[in-house]
């Protein structure tokens, strides 16, 4: 990544079309779960949202996997699309909002708490 | 059996280290070989966060290997660590499961 692509994100609208033009190959109920995972990926993505490309692209890597195999969607994620996520952005250790949120409060309650009357 | 998610959660982990353990195998092998052994429950998206997790912490070498069909595939074999892991696990539920067979029969 070089510094125009810091900037722009050049770099990422790059990785966005070569993903979805993957995705667009998949079949029906496969790209039907590769939107929703979208969706539920989002909220743990940063500012720019580069933290996710590695998650996506691994999850979309899956999808293209079992679909080449055969497999239907419900087989692979079952029912709970939320759930898998989660735990794809925990396992590569990207935070969502919820957690950044909770770091400030306790930031905060702790310098409160360090400045009595402050 | 149904229902057995909750438990295996904790286990499944130690399950994936034995199966790549015996052999260098993909995702969807593992998934199979877990389905037979009759954790029905087990979908490939959990084992596929399991395999990330494992990666991330350094237990597994990754080769890509090119498939009949379809994109190239993650296969995943044992490192040291992953080796010593694996035995760690095998003392921890023998360990579990002696205490719970104990309690069970009414020992102390």
């Amino acid at each position: 990544m070089n510094f125009w692509e810091t900037i722009t994100g050049s770099d990422l609208t790059r990785e966005w079309k070569t993903f979805e033009a993957r995705a667009a190959a998949l079949p029906a109920d496969h790209r039907a779960a590769w939107e929703e995972i979208k969706v539920h990926l989002l909220s743990y993505g940063d500012f720019t949202g580069r933290n996710l490309m590695p998650i996506l692209d691994g999850a979309l890597g899956l999808l293209e996997e079992t679909a080449s195999e055969g497999q239907s969607v419900h087989e692979v994620l079952g029912d709970d699309i939320g759930g898998f996520c989660a735990a794809l952005a925990g396992g590569e250790g990207a935070r969502n909002y919820r957690d950044r949120w909770r770091e400030q409060l306790n930031r905060n309650v702790a310098r409160k708490l360090g400045r009595p009357g402050g | 059996m149904d229902d057995l998610t909750e438990m295996l959660k904790g286990t499944l982990e130690g399950c994936v280290l034995e199966i790549i353990g015996s052999e260098e195998t993909y995702g969807y092998a593992i998934t199979r070989r877990l389905n037979e052994l009759g954790f029905a429950g087990v979908i490939e998206g959990t084992v596929y966060t399991i395999l990330l997790r494992l990666e991330k912490n350094g237990l597994v070498q990754v080769t890509k290997r090119p498939s009949g069909l379809g994109p190239p595939r993650k296969f995943y074999a044992l490192n040291d660590a992953g080796r010593a892991e694996l035995a760690t696990f095998w003392a921890k539920w023998e360990y579990l499961s002696s205490r719970i067979d104990k309690l069970k029969e009414g020992g102390r």
